[in-house]
């Protein structure tokens, strides 16, 4: 942990207080979100890594996809996340957001995650234990440091082809597009 | 507590024709009746105190070719002052109803807080209750051709055909 | 004539390193309470330096000019509030402008939260203002007794007279004020049991819930400084006030602390609840010493 490293504050302020000031907003998606409660409060302290949990996500900057995600569900992960101020971060926590999961051949629930909103880290479990969330939030440290946590660059650049899978499996969309599309389909 | 349940039992056998009780436990009664009879021994189970609805259900007999319907009662504590906490008695009812175009009575005459178990059967298993107020979609948000619970609903066709053709965004090269 | 322009410039920026300061040693107190370890003194800074660097959305003209106004009218009441010997206004009214400028921060936000198209900001801002109606009674009561028993309404003097006399809150007519000034503090500075205000389960943190990227770094700025007026007011009038500026600043940091302990003890309080114990127990203590320093002459 270079927290106090006072050369590479000054050299680029930006990137280190994204990392060390990551705000996670609380959206309790699935099941997972159980696992949550330990690495905020006394035990597995969260908040020596900088992390909060935050109420809006106009205020939040880390956004964790806990559990399965079903159709009705994804309508309100999409809102959440266009709502976010950039630089923002996806981890996706256990592993029904990777593949499936448990219900892998389900009628109601979205299989790979990946294809709607980008996604910068999985953790892998079912639950995945609290020493896992802080894990990930060190890999997620070197991959800002290294410039490739970008998902939302990504969303922004090709958001055309995620409006289309968004489109496909939710129906009509009532709302905008949040990036101008070019009236081009793929 | 095993003195009320026969007295029960004979009580309703002397009133309704053609319907079987077993009593596979202290606790449990389940009564097999025609699916014409269903409202009035409801009916007249509630007037026995056994006033609260706690869950209907529905199973799908596909072999057969029938839906089996549930109805699982229970009693408050006040209206049979005599139970304790041991000796609760749930009834279930089964009836059955054809598979093809399924069509049944709704219970929201006697019991009124049937609605949304029935909108839930209806949705996926897609029974029709006539005379119930709304059948709208309760959980799902999109129309499939055969409702999802029935046993020839093929879910791994079904995710293969409306997921896994959706492509990942790395694929396609701009 | 330059003194005085270094003076106005000083005094706000103290209050600034003052105020971020309280927020890191509020978190890293609060997280030794319970019994875990906490974030590093300087975290502020580095929420500070995230937010300012993100790239937010803005509501419209009346949205970015309500959060200025407010964080205008912090600053404008320290330039009131003296910090040791150090005061750049302090010919001009003290206490009583002191007093309506207090509810020029509240009143700025309501103007921008109006613009953001949330239910939850006007149910924070209501909060605000009811909570501002709780606490203005007994204020206004403790005010009174302090011009009437020493007969000014600047704060300078204040100081001046208890360097003299001793602190206020041991002269025999003013300690049911002060301990009255002691039960309502929390109100003033927005912690529990008096933290409807922003309330982060109930209404999604209530007057914050639009505000993203550097609006949400000046409302932290905002709130930093609202801890320091919290605190500099308390001290100055009541617990003597210093020449010194260091005996100043350790004088600040022992209320901040005590504050903090009844902080983190306490629930949250309902809007009605507040407002029965604010218009209960400190208005009878500040009416009783009232009458005891008109009596006492």
């Amino acid at each position: 942990m270079d927290r106090n490293k006072i050369t590479k504050w000054l050299k680029s302020p930006g990137k280190m207080s994204n990392k060390y000031s990551l705000w996670a907003i609380y959206f309790c998606t699935g099941c997972g979100i159980i696992e949550i409660p330990p690495v905020i409060t006394s035990r597995w302290d969260a908040e020596r890594f900088g992390v909060i949990p935050v109420a809006t996500p106009r205020q939040a900057n880390l956004f964790m996809i806990t559990g399965y995600v079903s159709v009705k569900t994804l309508r309100a992960i999409i809102r959440t996340y266009e709502q976010m101020p950039e630089p923002k971060y996806t981890v996706g926590f256990g592993s029904c957001p990777i593949n499936g999961g448990m219900y892998w051949d389900s009628y109601n629930t979205i299989k790979h995650l990946d294809k709607y909103i980008p996604v910068d880290g999985w953790i892998a479990g079912c639950m995945p234990r609290p020493e896992a969330v802080f894990v990930a939030v060190t890999h997620l440290w070197t991959l800002i440091d290294k410039g490739m946590a970008n998902g939302y660059v990504k969303y922004r650049e090709k958001y055309t082809l995620y409006r289309n899978n968004q489109e496909k499996v939710l129906g009509e969309l009532d709302w905008q597009p949040l990036y101008p599309t070019d009236g081009k389909d793929e | 507590m095993v003195k009320m349940n026969k007295l029960l039992k004979e009580q309703l056998e002397s009133a309704f024709k053609g319907i079987r009780i077993s009593i596979p436990e202290d606790t449990r009664m389940i009564i097999h009746a025609k699916k014409e009879q269903v409202l009035t021994i409801l009916k007249f189970i509630q007037n026995k105190a056994y006033d609260h609805l706690a869950l209907i259900s529905c199973v799908d007999w596909i072999e057969e070719g029938e839906f089996e319907l549930v109805y699982i009662m229970s009693s408050y504590l006040q209206g049979n002052n005599k139970y304790t906490g041991k000796e609760k008695v749930n009834i279930t009812l089964k009836t059955r109803i054809t598979r093809k175009n399924p069509e049944f009575v709704t219970v929201i005459s006697v019991f009124e807080n049937a609605e949304p178990y029935e909108r839930e059967i209806h949705e996926l298993f897609g029974i029709n209750f006539k005379g119930h107020p709304r059948l709208t979609p309760l959980l799902l948000e999109r129309e499939y051709e055969i409702p999802p619970f029935r046993k020839d609903f093929d879910t791994r066709k079904y995710v293969e055909q409306v997921f896994d053709t959706i492509p990942f965004v790395e694929d396609k090269k701009e | 004539m330059v003194i005085g322009i270094i003076h106005i410039i000083v005094s706000p920026v103290l209050a600034l390193i003052i105020g971020i300061f309280f927020l890191g040693l509020s978190r890293k107190i609060m997280a030794r309470i319970h019994w875990r370890y906490g974030p590093p003194l300087y975290q502020p800074v580095i929420d500070i330096i995230k937010l300012f660097s993100q790239k937010g959305v803005s509501h419209g003209f009346m949205f970015d000019l309500g959060v200025i106004l407010s964080l205008t009218g912090c600053i404008v009441v320290i330039l009131f509030i003296p910090f040791g010997a150090l005061c750049p206004l302090s010919s001009s009214g003290g206490l009583l402008v002191i007093l309506y400028l207090m509810l020029l921060a509240p009143l700025a936000m309501a103007l921008s939260g109006g613009e953001g198209a949330n239910p939850n900001i006007s149910i924070g801002i209501s909060r605000k203002l009811i909570l501002s109606l709780g606490y203005e009674v007994p204020f206004l009561l403790i005010l009174l007794t302090l011009m009437t028993h020493y007969k000014t309404i600047s704060i300078v003097e204040l100081v001046e007279i208890q360097q003299d006399t001793g602190w206020a809150l041991f002269s025999l007519p003013l300690s049911l004020s002060g301990i009255s000034y002691f039960l309502i503090l929390p109100a003033i500075m927005g912690v529990r049991p008096f933290d409807i205000v922003s309330a982060p389960q109930e209404i999604a943190s209530g007057l914050n819930a639009e505000y993203g990227s550097k609006y949400l770094g000046l409302i932290t700025i905002e709130h930093g400084l609202s801890l320091f007026i919290g605190t500099a007011l308390f001290v100055n009038l009541f617990l003597g006030g210093a020449h010194n500026p260091a005996i100043f600043f350790i004088k600040i940091l022992l209320v901040f602390i005590l504050v903090l302990f009844i902080n983190a003890v306490f629930p949250r309080f309902r809007t009605e609840q507040a407002i029965k114990f604010l218009w209960g127990v400190p208005t009878l203590f500040a009416f009783l010493g009232l009458i005891m320093s008109l009596i006492f002459k």
